[in-house]
């Protein structure tokens, strides 16, 4: 195919060279190039559309089943940190919108400025999400196999540092990316500097949304602590939940909290006269009943045998929303880095002032596909977040 | 109202099922799937004759040599595409309006159908009548809707009988249902036939009775094949059991209570094997200090019980029989009140045999009772009627 | 109309031949330069060597079935090796073989040709998806050289989730042909939309490129959910998020609910091509135009849409609620409308035809007799009643190897044999090549009319022993199966044999009249230098048979201006497109 470009390229002398730069040898005009990238773009963004929607399908099954396991684990989600990112991808689509409009108009520099802001959004996000993800794993909040949540003991002491791991290679990304930038500065290299410089910024950004996770997800509510023992009982006595078989007839080991663990709600919900801690106590012992599952049994029980009055009480019940949590969340991350990939390459190209009136279709393409990443944010988050 | 096409389907065929390679219709539901199914075969031959006939006719017709042209230009004609676009709709709705009432009649169990719990796992089945009579064949009563209410230990298994004509999944973590009425009986080999078929048996020394060598079960009836029809790993394959009809019900509760009494099985031996069929195993261990819910069986019969009532007995037989019978009569210290009574479940023979298999357990076990023990299990044995044989079938199932 | 004329290839109305510098097989030479080729038509012929490659290992693994089965005991396999060559045979068979047969090696060459155009859309993605592709057909590989693969191509939880053989593996190998499809409907769809030359509105398309959007648009919207679904089944079986394995509380059904909300969808992706082809094959080797053209490309949108209502067939047994059910075979019945319609137009396009029974032609006609049988026994087992007996056995083997088999690749076979000429500019043996139409059409028959009568016998699916009674159907089915292979065989040399001493192919060996045989046979790299003038696809009546050249050439058709009474006779009278 080289062949034919040739033939097509060297009838015009270099003054011409923008006019039929980036456009393909097998497009007739940058108007049929352009239509032809946008509709594949739509169609690619439908494909993943269908792909999530596989996703919200199994997550609409699994909470239309059991609701009150949905509604109690997402409390266990901090819904601060949800909405903080909802705001930063948000804002993270202004800026990409933006870009895409510099490029049209040949504003070289605003483009570079926005494509950087957008990825600065992107790291901030993944940072907040890091925190997130750590701090459940240490937590034992993971999906049915691996649940390993204890009330009692809601940190693991000897829970490895989840959240070194994941910082890991964003860290080793932003030293090397730094030192890159150093070395291409010292040499005067300056379009290395123009595109590492705004790449620095995006890197350090990740570190950023670490912070903002740690200040706010420690002072966050988050429904692990000790729970009184009083209310636990009482909960088991009066608020059984339908699906729980013949438990009347099983006496319920009783849950003795350690009394160096009370929290500090514990300690507000001891003054009587203080309702809110009160019920936001008995919110948690609520939530630990419905995170211990039971097997659900259908109308049609045959003949009973001794074994089956029995039942069964497993804590990997509440792992069905985290499964989902995971899954949802995590493909979801994967395509924020994914776009942030793409984006970088597109940066490296904006500062080559690639783009112009008639030829920006790929940063209007990324455009769309960082616009539906952003949505399905939109919708992720009140369905796990806010739900309960 | 469909009995004009039904002149068409088995009358043409006759009521021999043979003709389109069917197996016997054994079930009251078979004949109307039968017969769907022929519905469906005259109506795709008449239309695949009205394909192909005209495409070979031309073919041969309208053959002509390299470089002749078409005779005809004509490129559409809505008629035609309407008319065969719309008759074949005809056909197709008198075929789904047949078979989802074929199917809603295959559906609805009859009021008053009796049930056995069906039991599916990798890779033998396991049918249980109740009361502990639990077998891989599968029973049933000439002419009375039957109910199988089917689970998986495992991983996805179905239930296909070919000659009643209906199939099932049977799906882990939920209960599936199926019904059916047989409709022929399961003929009775002669005395000389199964004898034969016992003696070689025997000879051969198979681990497992050879049914398809034989063609009857081992207590000598002809039966239908039942299949797993889910694929559920390496021996899907070999995952199959048998259907008998039985025509009287004094014939299927003489094979049940064969199937369900201990017969020449040493009492102990029985025990051990209720033990785990009655899943006493599920509470109570027979290894020495482990507790999983109540007391372990070791080393139980013959020493004392501290009971929470601040009393001290001990475990002799009718300790033993009434923990069975009346469970929270008397509860060991230490224990929770939550054992179901087996009283109904388990006959008197039952209960001896269980306590024979726990006085095999204790190192107190061979105590003066046992004279007594001996005379009941003399006295037992000689009422049931046993057809004189091994159990090899219980044993199976005791197996799983 | 067509004129026949390419301008500036040749004086006449013939193309000629290509020369070897611009012979796209041929104007680089090299390794890299078709492992980096971005030319659609170097990306099909990598995908036909690979497909056929792929059925070839398919196939051979269907002997070994068929030879194991002729013994009642099994003659070759353990339990367990049987059921991992049963599955492998389908995994490859559907992911590696039929799904990208069509559209990959026949479409990729065919679409931007029949369009005039010089390439697909996106002619980097085309790369990407070939090497989609590979990547895919490797994991397979690596399956197999691991714990190998036991689930059956269906990978139903349970048993995939707790089998330790090399699920995580396979299905990430499945995955990425997922990719490779989604990709490659992405380009054609754009394709089809975006780069149609001027004059070719989409009533005056090829039905080949009809079918191909068609189907173009099913891998771009079922293939996602798919992806989904194996990515939920790795998660579920390394992780355990409790969503099908019922020892997690999840549910098996939900999982089958998801993967035939794709495969259902799938096998009209496998189909829907094969219809395409024999339009087009049906109409040049009767030189007539297709009858009812509007109605067979409505047909072919209306499957692929219809399609995507009814995956709840495959599930009859499962325990669904009995509206469900009624439902999904109420819906099951409509999609087998539009296929009927294409049969019945095919049959019609014959009529008063001037039909040759060349290769292409005795494929077609084949596609025919062995899709019809399919198609109806399909019926069958849409009727609830008859499903509840016929689901998971033989019946159902026979049915779909019908349709898939006797249907898509007959069909596949067909177009390579049609297009074979214009793809690699050789003319096969046509004796051999109707020899092995024949060998495969006896072959076939043989091998899977006998399962349809097992089936209603009550012979169950996946089983590695089987009861004796049921021995002496599988023992003929085998033969047959023995002789579809020689069939195929066959088949393949023939066209092998083509490569070393078949005669030079001229631009239109056929008579056809669509874009493709404008150019030479092989199209040189750029196919065309302008795009050509656009005419009826199916107007044949200006292709004429050069029997000095055995050739066709495009002739005009007299053109005669209606004589207007207030103006002077017109100055000439000419062919003007």
């Amino acid at each position: 195919m080289a062949q034919t470009l040739e033939e097509a390229g060297h009838d015009l002398d270099d003054h011409d060279h923008e006019h039929h730069e980036n456009l393909a040898h097998h497009f007739d005009s940058y108007e049929q190039q352009f239509d032809a990238g946008k509709l594949g773009i739509w169609i690619f963004l439908v494909t993943e559309v269908l792909f999530f929607g596989g996703l919200f399908c199994a997550y609409a099954l699994y909470r239309n089943l059991r609701p009150e396991i949905f509604a109690g684990c997402s409390e266990f989600l901090n819904t601060q940190l949800g909405a903080i990112n909802t705001g930063v991808l948000l804002f993270s689509s202004l800026t990409m919108a933006w870009a895409v409009r510099c490029s049209q108009l040949r504003q070289h520099k605003m483009l570079v400025g926005m494509l950087a802001a957008t990825l600065s959004c992107a790291a901030i996000f993944l940072g907040v999400k890091a925190i997130e993800y750590s701090h459940k794993w240490s937590m034992g909040l993971l999906p049915a196999g691996l649940y390993s949540y204890d009330p009692l003991h809601p940190h693991h002491p000897d829970a490895p540092n989840y959240l070194l791991y994941i910082s890991l290679p964003f860290a080793l990304i932003l030293v090397g990316v730094v030192g890159w930038l150093a070395v291409a500065f010292l040499q005067g290299d300056k379009f290395k500097v123009r595109v590492l410089m705004p790449l620095s910024v995006a890197a350090a950004c990740f570190f950023v949304g670490i912070g903002l996770g740690m200040v706010l997800e420690s002072g966050g509510v988050e429904g692990h602590g000790a729970v009184d023992v009083d209310k636990v009982a009482h909960v088991h006595q009066t608020g059984e939940s339908p699906e729980l078989v013949g438990a009347g007839e099983q006496a319920v080991e009783a849950i003795a909290p350690d009394d160096a663990e009370l929290t500090g709600l514990e300690l507000l919900a001891r003054d009587k006269s203080n309702p809110g801690a009160q019920d936001a106590l008995e919110a948690l012992a609520t939530q630990e009943e419905v995170a211990r599952g039971t097997v659900l049994k259908s109308e049609e029980t045959p003949m009973p045998t001794a074994s089956e009055t029995v039942p069964i009480n497993t804590p990997k019940q509440a792992g069905v929303f985290f499964g989902i949590y995971y899954c949802m969340t995590g493909v979801h991350a994967i395509h924020i880095l994914a776009g942030m990939g793409v984006m970088v390459w597109l940066l490296i190209r904006a500062v080559q002032a690639d783009f112009n009136e008639n030829y920006f279709g790929p940063v209007d393409y990324v455009g769309l596909y960082w616009h539906l990443v952003d949505l399905i944010w939109i919708y992720l988050f009140p369905l796990l977040y806010l739900i309960g | 109202m469909f009995n004009a096409l039904e002149i068409l389907g088995p009358g043409l065929f006759g009521d021999d099922a043979k003709a389109l390679w069917f197996p016997d219709q054994a079930s009251t539901y078979a004949a109307e799937s039968d017969g769907t199914y022929a519905m469906i075969l005259w109506v795709s031959a008449f239309f695949f004759v009205l394909v192909l006939g005209p495409m070979i006719y031309f073919t041969f017709k309208y053959h002509k040599p390299k470089g002749g042209k078409a005779t005809s230009r004509v490129r559409h004609h809505n008629l035609l595409e309407i008319t065969w676009s719309v008759v074949p709709c005809f056909f197709l709705v008198i075929m789904f309006v047949r078979g989802s009432w074929g199917y809603l009649d295959m559906q609805t169990p009859p009021e008053g159908t009796r049930q056995i719990d069906v039991e599916a796992y990798k890779w033998a089945w396991s049918m249980n009548y109740g009361n502990g009579a639990i077998h891989p064949e599968l029973h049933v009563l000439l002419n009375e809707p039957t109910k199988l209410v089917m689970r998986s230990k495992d991983v996805l298994h179905a239930f296909y009988v070919p000659a009643f004509r209906i199939k099932r999944d049977i799906v882990p973590g939920r209960y599936n249902i199926v019904w059916f009425q047989a409709t022929i009986p399961s003929e009775k080999a002669s005395d000389e036939e199964l004898d034969a078929a016992l003696a070689a048996h025997k000879e051969s020394g198979d681990a497992t009775w050879n049914y398809d060598k034989y063609q009857i079960t081992e207590d000598g009836y002809r039966y239908y094949d039942l299949f797993c029809a889910e694929y559920c790993g390496r021996d899907h394959s070999m995952m199959q059991t048998y259907v008998v009809v039985h025509e009287t019900q004094e014939d299927l509760d003489a094979w049940i209570k064969k199937i369900s009494s201990r017969g020449d099985t040493p009492p102990a031996e029985y025990g051990e094997k209720l033990y785990k069929l009655r899943n006493c195993v599920g509470c109570h261990s027979n290894e020495p200090n482990k507790v999983v819910v109540g007391p372990t069986f070791h080393n139980l019969y013959g020493y004392e019980r501290p009971l929470q009532s601040g009393q001290t007995v001990v475990a002799d037989e009718q300790y033993i029989r009434e923990s069975i019978l009346e469970p929270k009569a008397k509860i060991v210290q230490g224990y929770n009140p939550q054992m179901p009574s087996f009283k109904g479940q388990l006959s008197d023979d039952d209960i001896a045999s269980l306590i024979a298999y726990m006085k095999s357990l204790s190192d107190r076990g061979e105590t003066a009772s046992d004279a007594a023990q001996a005379n009941d299990s003399t006295a037992s044995e000689g009422e049931a009627e046993v057809a004189g044989d091994d159990q090899p079938a219980a044993a199976e199932a005791a197996a799983n | 109309m067509a004129t026949g004329a390419v301008p500036a290839q040749s004086g006449g109305r013939d193309a000629g031949f290509v020369s070897d510098s611009e012979n796209y097989l041929k104007n680089s030479s090299g390794l890299l330069s078709w492992i980096f080729t971005l030319d659609h038509k170097r990306i099909g012929v990598m995908y036909l060597v690979g497909i056929l490659s792929s059925f070839l290992a398919g196939g051979l693994l269907a002997m070994g079935i068929r030879w194991h089965l002729m013994s009642p005991d099994g003659l070759l396999f353990s339990n367990d090796a049987y059921n991992q060559v049963f599955t492998l045979h389908g995994a490859i068979m559907v992911f590696l073989f039929i799904i990208p047969s069509i559209p990959a090696a026949l479409g990729n060459f065919l679409v931007p040709v029949m369009l005039g155009a010089k390439d697909v859309a996106f002619p980097r993605l085309n790369l990407c998806s070939f090497y989609l592709w590979l990547g895919g057909a490797f994991f397979f590989v690596g399956a197999l050289m691991m714990n190998g693969l036991d689930t059956g191509w269906t990978f139903y939880t349970p048993y995939s989730t707790s089998t330790d053989t090399s699920v995580v593996m396979a299905t990430l190998g499945a995955f990425i042909l997922g990719f490779s499809s989604i990709f490659t409907g992405l380009n054609f769809i754009v394709t089809i939309n975006t780069m149609r030359p001027p004059g070719m509105t989409w009533f005056r398309m090829p039905l080949f490129l009809w079918a191909t959007y068609a189907t173009s648009i099913i891998q771009v919207l079922a293939t996602p959910v798919l992806g989904i679904t194996l990515l939920l089944l790795i998660a579920e079986k390394t992780m355990h998020i409790g969503i099908f394995d019922p020892e997690y509380n999840g549910d098996p059904v939900t999982f089958q609910h998801f993967f035939w909300f794709y495969s259902h969808p799938a096998v009209y992706i496998m189909i829907l091509p094969a219809f395409g082809i024999i339009s087009e094959l049906i109409s040049v080797h009767s030189h007539k135009g297709i009858f009812g053209y509007r109605f067979i490309a409505y047909s072919s949108i209306a499957i692929a849409l219809l399609g995507f209502l009814v995956w709840g067939h495959h599930m009859f047994t499962s325990g669904m609620s009995q509206v469900t059910v009624i439902i999904f075979s109420a819906l099951t019945f409509t999609v087998s409308v539009p296929s009927a319609i294409k049969v019945f137009n095919w049959v019609s396009t014959m009529y008063k035809g001037s039909i040759s029974l060349t290769t292409p032609m005795c494929y077609a006609l084949s596609f025919i007799f062995l899709f019809t049988i399919g198609g109806l026994t399909g019926l069958f087992l849409g009727t609830l009643s008859t499903d509840l007996h016929l689901h998971d056995t033989y019946f159902v083997v026979a049915h779909f190897h019908y349709v898939m088999m006797g249907g898509t690749m007959v069909a596949f076979l067909g177009g390579l044999f049609h297009w074979w000429p214009k793809m690699m500019g050789k003319m096969f043996n046509e004796t051999g090549g109707r020899i092995s139409a024949a060998i495969v059409f006896v072959g076939f028959n043989m091998a899977f009319l006998p399962q349809f009568l097992l089936g209603n016998q009550g012979m169950p699916r996946r089983y590695a022993t089987y009861d004796p009674e049921f021995a002496w159907l599988h023992q003929l089915s085998s033969i047959g199966a023995f002789t579809l292979g020689i069939g195929l065989l066959t088949a393949g040399l023939v066209l092998l044999h083509s490569l070393f001493r078949g005669k030079q192919a001229p631009a239109n060996p056929w008579g056809g009249a669509t874009l493709e045989w404008h150019c030479t046979s092989p199209p040189p790299f750029y196919n065309f230098k302008h795009a050509p003038a656009v005419g009826d696809p199916y107007e044949f009546a200006n292709v004429e048979y050069d029997s000095a050249t055995d050739n066709y050439v495009f002739t005009d058709l007299p053109r005669e201006l209606v004589p207007d009474e207030h103006e002077p006779a017109p100055a000439s009278a000419g062919g003007q497109a």
